[in-house]
């Protein structure tokens, strides 16, 4: 496979605090990558590397074969960092002037900022937009040099649901065209919804890199919920938890689980059996860790 | 290159779309010429010689806080730290910073030059052009690299009044508000262990077509390596 870019045995440290510790990971071409994990995992550490923002105490990076410092491998990079700030005196349209003349082929800022949604605003000071319309503009100017790869930190923080939706289609787009992305994000769902993988950083390390499928496998488990006064003990659950009314359980095996239920004779309704969504997996993942 | 002039562009708007910034910075060097210099300048080599000195004070003014005061501001910012991920050579946004502040600096004296034509019995024609010139940006090389080190040396709070503890005494010491003959006694000497009297010198000779002094070019490259030193070494600490 084509890698875009790549992390090997990757560790860095501020002071005494370790932001990554011997972390390896690939991005291959055409494929959005979901870096998932809590604040303070790293996520944003490893971008930073990523883009030739910050050195490695350790280990090796690679963006298109050449070290990311460098700055003709950034030539394919677009990126959204995670804070959004412009200066005070530019103009939107001179913002992405200012972005597009670093890139060989780069797109036309006007039809870009209005595929954003940003049409109109050209004139307007950056600094002056709205929270969403600045989170907007952060993330096309990523797209603005046509890049092989989009790194978005947190691409969709602050934004409404319209906005996020419309940004996970110019995603699925720019992924049809064959870019490919390295996207971090809070929001499980926006995984799920673009990801071809995951990957599940914490405290530094990663828990687990594969498809959504494949991070559900590898937790393995089922979840079984239903409305129940008391439940007594059954067999073979390896966690449970009480939503309210709702008692939630995971179980390898929710075929028997079931079944001692009904033995048991404990009156129930609702009952719901499902396998272990992301966010359930991510979480399982995290405390095992603990 | 092209980059450069981008880069250029971009801090030159960011510059003069603030007159609140803009203007302060022009007008004050001008308006201290005004009040404690123009009343004493009755003969030409004085009004020369003084119009030098408030010629350096104003591009010492610029450079040292554009790059002291900025580059400290700078630093914490999202936007430049965006800038840092572009594909663009490490060369070219500190090119675009020194350009900006060494026209904006120039344009700085060029007002104090203005005034003093208007004001007083300058001779510009006594002056060598160019090499005053040369002296001016010559000069401004220690006094930036002086302000880069305590940009990295300092937070962002701090930069303000620590730059404002050296700009002041070094200016005085200097001889850029008066000659250094009128200097208090403890004054004068001091005065000879600092850059800014080092650059003066160099002004100063420029402008009544005299040569420039060896020791005092000698001293400004030896002060340059130091900052130099110092801003390097307050960079690689920083990361």
């Amino acid at each position: 496979m084509n890698r875009v870019a790549e992390v090997q045995g990757i560790q860095k440290a501020y002071g005494k605090t370790q932001a990554l510790a011997g972390v390896s990971l690939a991005v291959e071409a055409g494929e959005v990558l979901a870096l998932l994990g809590p604040n303070g995992a790293g996520k944003t550490t490893l971008v930073g590397i990523l883009t030739g923002l910050l050195a490695p105490d350790a280990g090796r990076a690679r963006l298109f074969g050449r070290d990311p410092r460098d700055w003709r491998a950034r030539l394919g990079l677009g990126l959204t960092p995670q804070e959004t700030g412009f200066p005070p005196t530019l103009r939107v349209a001179e913002v992405a002037a200012l972005v597009a003349a670093h890139y060989p082929a780069p797109e036309d800022p006007s039809i870009l900022l209005a595929r954003f949604g940003l049409e109109g605003l050209a004139r307007r000071l950056a600094a002056r937009l709205s929270g969403g319309e600045r989170r907007r503009l952060a993330v096309a100017l990523a797209f603005l040099g046509r890049p092989r790869l989009a790194v978005l930190d947190e691409p969709t923080t602050g934004l409404d649901v319209e906005s996020r939706r419309g940004l996970w289609k110019t995603i699925r787009a720019y992924r049809e065209e064959g870019g490919s992305v390295l996207l971090t994000t809070h929001y499980l769902e926006e995984a799920e919804a673009l990801a071809e993988r995951v990957a599940i950083l914490h405290k530094g390390r990663l828990l687990a890199v594969g498809t959504v499928d494949e991070i559900r496998a590898r937790v393995g488990l089922k979840r079984v919920a239903f409305e129940a006064e008391k439940v007594p003990e059954l067999p073979g659950v390896a966690r449970r938890e009480r939503e309210g009314a709702r008692v939630v359980l995971y179980t390898p095996d929710a075929d028997r689980l079931v079944r001692a239920l009904v033995e048991a004779g404990v009156p129930f309704s609702g009952l719901e059996v499902a396998p272990v969504r992301l966010e359930e997996a991510f979480l399982l993942l995290t405390e095992e860790a603990q | 290159m092209k980059l450069v002039w981008v880069h250029l562009k971009a801090e030159l708007l960011a510059l003069f779309r603030v007159p609140g910034f803009l203007i302060p910075t022009l007008v004050f060097p001008s308006m201290f010429f005004l009040i404690f210099a123009v009343p004493y300048l009755k003969t030409w080599p004085a009004a020369n010689q003084t119009t030098a000195s408030f010629m350096t004070f104003a591009v010492f003014t610029v450079v040292f806080f554009q790059f002291g005061v900025g580059l400290a501001q700078e630093r914490e910012n999202p936007w430049t730290t965006f800038l840092r991920a572009l594909p663009l050579s490490p060369y070219v946004r500190p090119a675009a910073l020194v350009l900006a502040g060494l026209l904006f600096a120039l344009l700085a004296a060029a007002v104090v030059a203005g005034v003093a034509a208007l004001s007083t019995p300058l001779r510009p024609e006594k002056a060598s052009p160019l090499a005053f010139l040369a002296a001016l940006v010559l000069g401004a090389v220690p006094m930036g690299l002086l302000g880069v080190a305590l940009a990295f040396l300092l937070s962002p709070r701090a930069a303000l009044p620590v730059a404002n503890l050296v700009y002041l005494p070094l200016s005085f010491l200097g001889g850029l508000w008066m000659p250094p003959e009128a200097l208090p006694g403890w004054a004068r000497t001091l005065s000879l262990y600092t850059p800014t009297r080092q650059w003066a010198e160099l002004v100063w000779a420029s402008a009544s077509a005299r040569p420039w002094p060896g020791g005092a070019v000698l001293a400004l490259l030896a002060h340059s390596l130091g900052f130099a030193l110092l801003a390097a070494w307050a960079w690689r600490r920083g990361r």
